[in-house]
């Protein structure tokens, strides 16, 4: 079953992957007798085969993910998507300690243990990655904001 | 003969530099620590770590080196996971927890540890000296080929992979087409046409390779992790003071030269890696022990354990073979080490050896340092790895996470990305939650370009007449190994059924 849903996912993408290739990609003048469109629709002509066998004989075995899994991999895909959206703003070292700390939380790791790690894979690997290897990290808005705010305190 | 100790001597004087030096034994030890990780393989190492080693600004024959250097570790750290957990880090080590895992039960996990860590010393090394010698001799075959002969070799190649690898091969084939269809994203390099990019002005240099290594291999596994998240710790086995003699490596001596040896030849074979090699190299030692001693295999055969590692070791080194030469990776894993060579702007084929001798030869060269760093890194430290073993998942998951995002940023800088590896990363999942495995997509996604400019190429030259594909014996053995390879195990199998059922 889910075999064939994902089949007809992607029928439904290298159709339109096929249907692209087939109109909307030309070049404007070529002196080669394959131009940018025929390996495209190459490629279209072996998956679509591929795909069809698939959709006439799906492997029987069944998509064994419990409603609780779906729940896990769903709050981890937010959570990866909320560091990836504060990354920039919050700055390395904050979302960082954040997300370390909440990840390790819903997985269950001892309260003190998942600050400690956040705080620890948060500052050491900040300091590790910035100082000792040069890498780039966002600083952060907040964080530069902050830093600007005292510097000129002192000033 | 000259050419191949000129050029080791080029090799050794790069990789003796300290500095290179250094990253041979950071890499070792890296890899080491990632194969040890239970459930992180070599594949997802090196894909998490890589965007990171290119960040550094290295030289390329550094940060390659680093590479292979993580890469190889990663094939020897696998082992003691599955030997003292019984959790094998990939499909490659598998085979070792067949024989491994018994062994450390009866209160012999230091033998079973020391017998693996010099089976793999000596399979790697055998690999190696193989690879000195013949490397240069395929590479020198190679310069002559033709693009139709590189069509028929990418054929051979797919055909390989469709066959040796994954339990369908439909799916094997169209995870490559997947691959070979996102690496069509993106500005056509010959006319200029922008293909499949939709106005994205992301989209114009096509997707980065980095970000579908990180996507399909760093973030999907981490959702695999979230999905087989075990409750509580795994209990490791400790590490007793028994330790291997010379006697039995002297008994095992022809076990672990035939696994060497099958290792190292399904190694070089495109597309078949690792997990292929050890299970022949075990399935063969098995036939071999006649039907009396077979029946100990499983239980804690010392063969059973020396036959798989020696293998997946020399398969290791013979991916890189037709990577280095051919510019065709022999494994999902080497497929990486392309795209990083790739990266670094340059391109492995039959001139590598004569126009980037000290990249070609400085990554064999350490790949000797780097077998002997590991034997000695290995026996005194593996009570510190085993000691790894036990890092909780709920701390392993999120550094997976953290480590995958600093790659990516510090390399493109873009948050964007750190979008599409997730939306990556679940899409491998899918992929892999329905036996679809991922190599093949990498495979397909490195060698597009390569398979599809090739293809033009030909046509080009013989003015749009597609015979010019069959024309040579070079490309016409080549599809009759394409098609030998495909066929012969399902006549085999069919075979196998009939004598059965007769």
């Amino acid at each position: 079953m889910a075999d064939r849903l994902f089949a007809s996912f992607l029928l439904i993408v290298t159709l339109a992957y096929a249907y692209i290739a087939w109109t909307l990609i030309q070049a404007p003048f070529q002196y080669d007798p394959l131009g940018p469109e025929s390996w495209p629709r190459i490629l279209a002509g072996a998956a679509i085969p591929c795909i069809l066998y698939i959709l006439w004989r799906p492997d029987a075995e069944p998509f064994a993910v419990t409603k609780y899994t779906w729940f896990r991999i769903a709050l981890m895909v937010v959570l990866l998507f909320a560091y990836a959206e504060l990354y920039e703003p919050l700055g390395f070292i904050i979302s960082t300690i954040l997300f370390g700390s909440i990840v390790a939380l819903t997985l269950g790791a001892p309260r003190l243990g998942a600050l400690a790690f956040g705080l620890g894979v948060g500052v050491f690997g900040y300091l590790l990655c910035f100082t000792l290897m040069g890498l780039n990290l966002p600083e952060g808005e907040t964080v530069e904001a902050a830093l600007e705010f005292f510097r000129g305190d002192a000033e | 003969m000259d050419a191949i100790l000129s050029g080791l001597s080029t090799g050794f004087s790069v990789a003796l530099d300290p500095f290179n030096l250094l990253l041979v034994m950071v890499g070792c030890f890296l890899g080491t620590l990632i194969g040890a990780l239970p459930g992180l393989g070599p594949i997802n190492g090196v894909a998490i770590l890589l965007p990171i080693a290119y960040g550094l600004n290295f030289p390329p024959e550094s940060a390659l080196i680093l590479l292979a250097g993580i890469y190889y570790g990663a094939e020897y750290g696998g082992r003691i996971s599955s030997i003292l957990l019984n959790v094998p880090g990939d499909a490659s080590a598998v085979m070792t927890t067949l024989d491994g895992h018994p062994m450390a039960l009866r209160g012999e996990a230091g033998k079973a540890l020391s017998t693996s860590a010099v089976a793999s010393f000596i399979g790697g090394t055998i690999a190696v000296v193989l690879m000195t010698l013949f490397g240069p001799l395929l590479a020198s075959v190679a310069v002559g080929f033709s693009p139709a002969n590189y069509v028929a070799l990418m054929v051979f190649a797919f055909a390989s992979l469709a066959s040796l690898v994954g339990k369908s091969t439909v799916k094997t084939l169209l995870g490559a087409l997947i691959g070979l269809m996102l690496a069509t994203i993106g500005i056509d390099a010959n006319t200029g046409v922008p293909r499949y990019t939709f106005g994205i002005p992301d989209l114009l240099a096509g997707i980065d390779f980095l970000i579908v290594v990180v996507g399909l291999f760093g973030m999907a596994e981490l959702l695999h992790l979230v999905e087989q998240q075990v409750k509580g710790t795994l209990k490791s086995l400790p590490v007793d003071k028994s330790f291997v003699q010379a006697a039995d490596i002297i008994k095992l001596r022809w076990t672990i030269l035939r696994s060497s040896l099958i290792g190292f030849i399904i190694g070089v074979l495109p597309g078949t890696g690792a997990s292929v090699a050890s299970a022949v190299a075990y399935g063969t030692e098995k036939r071999l022990a006649g039907p009396e001693e077979a029946k100990s295999f499983g239980t804690g055969n010392i063969r059973g354990l020396a036959a798989p590692e020696a293998a997946n070791n020399a398969a290791a080194g013979g991916a890189m073979v037709p990577m280095l030469t051919l510019g065709i990776p022999g494994s999902g894993t080497t497929a990486i080490l392309l795209g990083a060579l790739l990266m670094f702007n340059v391109q492995p084929g039959p001139l590598l050896f004569t126009q980037k001798p000290e990249i070609a030869w400085g990554l064999v060269a350490s790949m000797y340092i780097g077998n002997v760093a590991l034997l000695v890194i290995n026996l005194p430290l593996v009570g510190l790895f085993a000691r790894l073993l036990t890092i909780p998942h709920h701390y392993l998951t999120p550094l997976i996470a953290i480590l995958a995002f600093i790659g990516i940023y510090t390399i493109v800088g873009n948050p964007h990305d750190l979008f599409l590896i997730t939306a990556l990363g679940v899409f491998g999942w899918f992929l892999r939650k329905l036996e679809f495995s991922l190599a093949p997509v990498i495979l397909g996604f490195v060698l597009g370009s390569l398979f599809e400019n090739n293809l033009r190429r030909a046509l080009s030259i013989s003015g749009g007449d597609w015979a010019i594909l069959t024309e040579d014996w070079t490309s016409l053995v080549l599809y009759i190994l394409a098609f030998a390879v495909v066929f012969a195990p399902i006549w085999l199998s069919r075979r196998a059924r009939r004598a059965a059922a007769a």
